[in-house]
């Protein structure tokens, strides 16, 4: 760094050279990050991509129709699951607070195992499960379950329905031969050539 | 005095972070209860662009924005980042020969375009010797694209010196959004082999990584008779990129590049360029509409010019942003920012750079309001950036603008803004030759170069499958940079001085119509006029003739048609008009492209670029041009 001495104005008026204040800088560095890291969290709001994908969550079942037999009884409650690590906290609970579908009152259940989620309606799959998804789906298929990621390859693998960032906007992604294997219908307001992926793409 | 500087901005640093009570009212994403009431269509206008930014509906923004999604360019086959960059109808996007671009907006354009900022996430690619773009080391798996955003007009504010003209901002996907096997393979005649091989996984639940590597070798552009020149080349690339979001407010990013090509020249020796860089970002929400955000880099690069010169640049950067509504109707963004850039270069005995080794610093400040002067209706932003460079001192950036949406399908803006661009190496230390006497003898007295810009725009989505633009502008240019005869009347020698003064007008029409949701069509229209003159007391003689080389008229037309879920067909027409003061004729162009995605996560896509002539020039003047050939080329991609 000895070879930094002609700085074409600095080097006047005893200013520390480069090298010094790149220093002092690393360790600005190095001081802020866990600095602000032990601040303690807040009640955490999810970030504005989840609170918007919990509005899609809600919104998506309006588009598709269940059998009759994914519910145990008429008055049985309309299930929406997040399995994983659940990136929407009390917001997903407070967004469809007192909502329902059709005559069903709407619940939200977090599972850790998807063997625990066979009786939800529609299932978040988060991003922590994306090493165990196609175990996941194995365990998913024999139900009626809408099952939904963000993940590259969640359709790919036999997810139904992604969320899809395009240009910091959400994009659905759906893979309806997955859905139709569970007996469920997508409508086909949602399901256009721009969100369709054919079976292994992406 | 400086480390002194540095310690206050460190301690205001910690300040931000410790200091952090937010009592957020305003929400510019709306509340859960109206979320749930919007209709699909409406939530999937609504964009969210990482932790750092807040969500903004692009319509109401106040200034001349186009973006480029990852999907455009996948449809548009764009085979480098230049390519993908004329999908944006308010650039000037020349090719020069077969590894050299010409890129500007609003004007000046040339090889040494030195007036539009480019970022690629977060790092600035340009280099100090001449205020440019190397484009042909500017390079990414184009897959991993999320978006280009495309500012005409000056972003100086916010992104400092050299956002004069435009700031172009390349965003690549969070590595959560790339995971899994990407393979891909092509060759044709231009772009003989391409070929990427990327994988995506994760480390740790909320922690994931991709990895890539990458070659091309381009074939080589021709003189206008025809005949090869020696420009072909090729390159290799990796990279890596980390990103983890451990708690849902936090995001931190880690990602880095190295790359090494060969490209020919005429002489004996291919120049060589190699380079690596390695950034990291954190970013924290601290409460709704409030976020920090702190960003470090290093950059490298090294340039072999036989013949010429001998480049290496290290370039370290930090930069801090935080945002915080302030009340109800107001949205604050203020930053820090400080760059140390170490330029050696090792010179030949016909030109040099003196001193040939520098190092410089820049230390700047932003502060920015957005105030919601009607609710929804009126926005005010404004703010100034104070930057402070070795050559010139402070300088200010400061701009206003004013966005009026009287109704959710319109948007009406305006701003006067005010930029410099602040002297590059090759402004103040070209020597040739290398002592004395010299025919060009540096130039002490080059000062930065100022824009005031007035823009007046409208936007119109009168239905949800049309929308318009329209942005209008006037720049004012003064200090422009001069060639002006030290000893006149003899020509030389000359010194570079700040004696010119211009003025450019324009507009920029765009739009878009989704005929049917599956056929889209895009419609650019940009119109410009530049024009310079020496200042009193200057004796320039050329320099405004070389220093912008704009068309008057472009217009582009784009098709984008999916035949079926499988195959699309893609057209792309493009019309640049002659560049006046180097006679370079018009021309029309055609792309098409053909995509089929047969299954399994395959695609195969044919490209043919450049279909109506067997070679055309796009820049420069007869003497030292180089024509683009026809070029076709098929391309397989393989995700598993």
């Amino acid at each position: 760094m000895a070879v930094l001495t002609s700085m074409t104005k600095g080097g006047r008026s005893g200013a520390p050279g480069p090298y010094t204040a790149r220093l002092l800088l690393l360790a600005l560095l190095a001081l802020a990050l866990p600095g602000a890291r032990a601040q303690p969290a807040p009640t955490p709001t999810p970030t504005p991509e989840y609170q918007l994908k919990a509005a899609f969550l809600y919104k998506l079942a309006q588009f598709v129709e269940w059998p009759a037999a994914a519910f145990t009884d008429p008055k049985a409650p309309f299930v929406l699951g997040v399995l994983g690590n659940d990136p929407f906290g009390a917001y997903l609970d407070d967004l469809v607070k007192g909502e329902k579908i059709g005559e069903r009152a709407l619940v939200v259940r977090r599972f850790q195992r998807a063997e625990e989620a066979a009786a939800c309606h529609i299932l978040f799959i988060s991003p922590s499960e994306t090493d165990s998804l196609e175990r996941d789906f194995a365990h998913l298929r024999r139900h009626s379950v809408l099952t939904v990621g963000d993940v590259d390859m969640f359709t790919r693998l036999g997810g139904m329905v992604r969320f899809a960032m395009e240009g910091g906007k959400i994009r659905l992604k759906i893979n309806p031969e997955a859905a139709k294997f569970c007996d469920l219908i997508i409508s086909s307001k949602i399901l256009t050539p721009d969100t369709i992926v054919a079976p292994g793409r992406e | 005095m400086r480390w002194r500087a540095v310690c206050i901005l460190g301690s205001v640093l910690a300040l931000a972070f410790s200091a952090e009570a937010m009592r957020a009212q305003a929400t510019s994403l709306p509340s859960a209860s109206v979320l749930k009431q919007m209709t699909i269509e409406q939530l999937m206008d609504i964009a969210v662009t990482s932790v750092s930014k807040r969500p903004e509906k692009l319509s109401a923004v106040a200034s001349a924005i186009q973006v480029i999604t990852g999907e455009d360019i996948r449809r548009s086959g764009a085979t480098s980042l230049p390519e993908a960059l004329r999908l944006a109808s308010n650039l000037e996007v020349a090719q020069i020969d077969s590894r050299q671009w010409a890129i500007s907006a609003r004007g000046f354009n040339n090889v040494f375009a030195d007036k539009l900022l480019v970022l690629v996430d977060g790092r600035t690619v340009y280099t100090p010797l001449y205020a440019g773009v190397y484009w042909d080391v500017q390079d990414t798996v184009l897959e991993d694209i999320d978006r280009i955003e495309v500012i005409s007009g000056p972003g100086a504010t916010q992104w400092g010196a050299n956002a004069v003209n435009g700031v172009i901002n390349v965003t690549t996907k969070s590595a959560k959004d790339t995971q899994g096997a990407l393979v891909t393979a092509g060759g044709g005649g231009e772009l003989r082999t391409s070929a990427v091989a990327q994988y995506g996984g994760q480390i740790a639940p909320g922690t994931y990584y991709r990895v890539y590597a990458k070659y091309f070798d381009r074939g080589d552009s021709v003189r206008p008779n025809g005949q090869r020149s020696n420009d072909a080349w090729r390159m290799g690339q990796v990279g890596f990129r980390v990103d983890s979001t451990s708690t849902p407010d936090t995001a931190l990013t880690l990602q880095g590049d190295g790359y090494d090509s060969s490209m020919g020249q005429v002489g004996p020796d291919n120049i060589r360029a190699s380079g690596l860089n390695v950034l990291g970002r954190w970013t924290r929400s601290l409460a709704p509409n409030s976020d920090a955000k702190l960003q470090f880099y290093y950059d490298r690069t090294h340039r072999r010019i036989p013949g010429s010169f001998t480049q290496d640049l290290n370039t370290w950067d930090l930069d801090f942003q935080h945002r915080r509504p302030m009340g109800s109707a107001q949205d604050f963004v203020w930053g820090l920012g400080y760059r140390f850039v170490e330029d050696d270069v090792l010179n030949t005995p016909a030109n040099a750079f003196l001193p040939a080794r520098v190092g410089h610093q820049w230390f700047s400040a932003f502060a920015q309001d957005e105030v919601e002067l009607s609710r929804d209706r009126l926005h005010l932003t404004f703010g100034t950036k104070v930057e402070h460079n070795d050559y010139t001192g402070f300088e200010a950036e400061p701009s206003a603008r004013l966005a009026w949406t009287p109704d959710t399908k319109q948007t009406i803006w305006t701003a006067v803004s005010r930029a410099v661009r602040t002297p590059a190496r090759i402004d103040r230390d070209l020597y040739s030759p290398a002592a004395p006497p010299f025919r060009i003898a540096g130039g002490e007295k080059v000062v930065a170069e100022k824009l005031v810009a007035y823009e007046l725009g409208y936007r119109l989505q009168p239905t949800a499958s049309l929308n318009f633009s329209l942005a209008t502008f006037i720049n004012n240019y003064d200090d422009l940079r001069s060639l002006e005869p030290l000893t006149p009347p003899l020509a030389f020698p000359v010194e570079s001085s700040s004696g010119l003064r211009g003025r450019s007008t324009g507009a920029e029409l765009a739009a878009e119509w989704r005929a049917t949701p599956a056929w889209r069509l895009r419609w650019g229209w940009t119109e410009l006029r530049v024009h310079s003159e020496p200042q009193s007391g200057n004796n320039d003689r050329g320099t405004r003739d070389s220093i912008a080389r704009d068309p008057n008229h472009q217009l582009s037309l784009r098709s984008l048609l999916a035949l079926s879920a499988t195959i699309d067909c893609d057209v792309d027409l493009r019309y640049v008009s002659a560049i006046g003061s180097t006679i370079v004729p018009g021309y029309a162009e055609a792309d098409l492209r053909i995509g089929w995605r047969p299954t399994g996560g395959w695609e195969l896509s044919l490209l043919g670029q450049n279909l109506l002539h067997a070679h055309h020039p796009e820049f420069n003047s007869p003497g030292s041009r180089r024509e683009i050939q026809r070029g076709f080329y098929g391309k397989a991609t393989w995700r598993f």
